[in-house]
């Protein structure tokens, strides 16, 4: 089956097996966008996320992040949570804040069904775009996939590092990595008439929060 | 449509669109052409006419580069843990689907939308091997409680009312559903997500296949393509030859262009990267990645030059939302999973002039396409090419088009070919139109001509231009 579809490409475009790799012509190269400061850049990153009905944050400090946390408990009513356990969110002890408030942590690793009762899934972020207010997180054992996809709410939490300025700066750190999703903006469709809709089986809720403090 | 048709009568389907359809179709193609044309303006048209360009560019390349390609997708793909698979033909794929799910004694499989596999009626072969199989793209999850396919490759369900769908979640779901969009979706959200939780395989397609780290990528906005990619236990992605491309810097091109020619997003919700299973257990994901690499024909289409280009399509639908005659008649009166002018490209050629004859000439070849179209395809030059084919035949195929339409062709080229033939022909229209005239039209002419009086009745010949023109020439 290979062999045979591999052969009829080959007879289609002329050429024997063994090709040397070809070079990409250099027209078909576009350049990244240009970054302007980092303020701007923040700021134009949490105007999109905005735009897509994603909530915006920033916080100076944990200080700050506590009491954000304690308000997205109440708003949201938070039972059960799981997140990921990158040093960013283990260094802040985000889990602890919401142990404090009475919020049950569950492990991502759980039975997926245990998962899926879990209202805030809180992930970091690998690479944020400002042109298109996305978020990308890696996969791997301290970046479940499940934490950002399957609770109700998605809370992701980054710093002014993780900008850059476009999808050509982010994939060169990631593309490597095995896995990796964009997240513009919380799940959304317009199957039905053409009407937007939120939360259709990703999260309903995006929380994107800057926390300057590093 | 879950099975190859075997003719499509593009007429008589058109016959058949429901008044509703017309009406429907347009409020979508306007949105989407509207947002599309916004932020078109916003990244300024030098800029999008270079990105459409380069886009042109990297996937030709792929395209012409297919083999090397194709080969070092596959090496990366079984590099990271995943088993690659290929398949000639629709039949081939559907067994090596199956024959995954019957390894894992699958009883209930989810799939993302994929056009690929509505291509070769992946649902309904699974569905006979005694797998459950269920869409959970929202519109597609709707179509497939209907019973139909999709009227619209992004969209599938846009042409049913709020009021239609109510009543089909009451009557199949047995479920009391208020006809609200919101409501209807959070239902749609409930169902599915038992449904993600329960199944034994996910499969999707692939918009694009990375060809430098083996990595499937799909862009959706719902989320269920995430679900099928990551919860079920075994995921089994299907995805054409023709989705290669070369590297990640290609891909900035590409998804630059893909969700604001389709939907008018910069990007959609969910652009995700899958390079095989996941490398560990601790990060959550399927226990096992098939991709499954799709000729079906493709093949065929890179043989003819004239045509190749048709492989160059990323699937967007702009092509659809500014086309003349799908705004009229929708996406059902084509007979094909995708339908538009890609859909008339593809169909034409996966299924042969024999089946699909009568589609490159549902176009008024307005060229609208060519320009709306990410990666400058030259679709009415393909679809010319394909006329000709279905008329006079070429290398691929023998001509497929009724003798009397060969026989007319020919006719009609010497008749208006021969400048003495004209002349007198055109004296005789004149005198031949007489029995069938009343009042300054001739509304029911005979034979093959009634086709044209179908629809709308034919003017009177009024005079001879030429003696007319004489005429005012030698006055003056």
């Amino acid at each position: 089956m290979r062999d045979e579809i591999l052969g009829k490409v080959r007879e289609s475009l002329g050429r024997r097996s063994g090709t040397v790799p070809p070079s990409i012509p250099p027209t078909a190269r576009v350049p990244p966008r240009k970054a302007g400061d980092a303020e701007t850049e923040v700021a134009q990153l949490l105007t999109e996320i905005g735009k897509l009905s994603g909530v915006t944050r920033r916080l100076a400090n944990r200080d700050e992040l506590r009491v954000a946390v304690a308000e997205l408990i109440n708003v949201e009513n938070v039972k059960k949570a799981t997140l990921w356990t990158t040093p960013d969110l283990v260094g802040w002890d985000v889990a602890g804040m919401l142990r404090s408030l009475g919020v049950e942590i569950i492990p991502p690793q759980a039975d997926k069904r245990l998962v899926a009762a879990c209202e805030l899934g809180v992930t970091g972020v690998d690479a944020a775009l400002p042109e298109t207010g996305t978020l990308l997180l890696r996969s791997s054992p301290e970046r479940p996939r499940i934490v950002s996809l399957v609770p109700r709410v998605h809370l992701a939490i980054l710093t002014p590092a993780a900008l850059r300025p476009d999808l050509h700066e982010a994939f060169a750190d990631t593309k490597e990595a095995g896995y990796s999703v964009l997240v513009t903006g919380p799940s959304r469709t317009a199957d039905i008439e053409l009407t937007l809709t939120l939360g259709v089986h990703g999260p309903k809720s995006l929380y994107a929060w800057v926390l300057d403090e590093s | 449509m879950s099975h190859q048709p075997t003719s499509i009568d593009f007429r008589a389907n058109v016959q058949q669109v429901p008044s509703t359809m017309p009406p429907a179709v347009q409020k979508a193609t306007t949105k989407f052409l509207g947002n599309r044309a916004a932020l078109v303006d916003a990244l300024g048209n030098d800029f999008w006419q270079q990105l459409r360009q380069a886009g042109h560019e990297v996937r030709l390349h792929a395209i012409t580069h297919l083999d090397y390609y194709l080969e070092q997708a596959e090496r990366q793909v079984i590099q990271a843990g995943g088993h690659v698979h290929w398949a000639r033909d629709a039949e081939e794929a559907q067994r090596v689907v199956i024959d995954i799910a019957r390894t894992h004694r699958a009883k209930l499989a989810v799939k993302s939308k994929s056009m690929a596999t509505e291509e070769i009626g992946l649902n309904h072969a699974m569905e006979a091997a005694g797998i459950r199989v269920l869409e959970t793209d929202l519109g597609e999850y709707i179509v497939q409680l209907k019973g139909m396919g999709p009227a619209h490759i992004v969209v599938p369900a846009f042409h049913l009312s709020k009021e239609e769908i109510a009543d089909l979640f009451r009557e199949k779901l047995g479920i009391e559903a208020p006809a609200e969009a919101e409501k209807l979706t959070q239902i749609a959200r409930m169902k599915l997500r038992e449904e993600f939780l329960a199944a034994d395989l996910g499969i999707s397609g692939g918009n694009f296949l990375v060809a430098e780290t083996g990595t499937i990528v799909t862009v959706t906005n719902e989320g269920n393509g995430r679900m099928c990619c990551t919860v079920p236990p075994v995921h089994v992605a299907v995805v054409g030859i023709d989705k290669v491309v070369p590297d990640w810097e290609s891909l900035t091109v590409l998804l630059k262009l893909l969700a604001r020619s389709a939907t008018g997003q910069k990007l959609s919700c969910y652009t995700q990267f899958i390079s095989g299973p996941p490398r560990t257990d601790a990060e959550t994901g399927p226990k096992e990645f098939h991709l499954i690499l799709l000729d079906n024909g493709r093949t065929r289409i890179l043989q003819s030059p004239e045509t190749r280009e048709t492989l160059l399509c990323i699937r967007c639908g702009a092509c659809l939302n500014i086309c003349p005659v799908y705004n009229h008649v929708g996406g059902y009166a084509y007979g094909y999973p995708i339908s538009g002018p890609t859909g008339v490209m593809f169909a034409s050629q996966i299924l042969g002039s024999k089946a699909a004859g009568a589609l490159p000439f549902a176009s008024t070849l307005c060229g609208a396409c060519n320009d709306i179209c990410p990666v400058k395809i030259p679709i009415t030059e393909i679809l010319l090419h394909l006329r000709r084919r279905v008329v006079e035949g070429d290398d691929l195929e023998g001509a497929a088009a009724p003798y009397s339409l060969r026989v007319g062709a020919q006719i009609g080229a010497v008749a208006l070919g021969t400048p003495w033939l004209y002349r007198v022909g055109s004296r005789m229209l004149k005198r031949l139109q007489v029995p069938f005239v009343q009042e300054g039209w001739m509304a029911n002419l005979p034979g093959p001509l009634s086709r044209w009086t179908m629809a709308r009745p034919f003017p009177a010949f009024a005079a001879d231009f030429r003696r007319w023109w004489r005429r005012r020439s030698d006055r003056t």
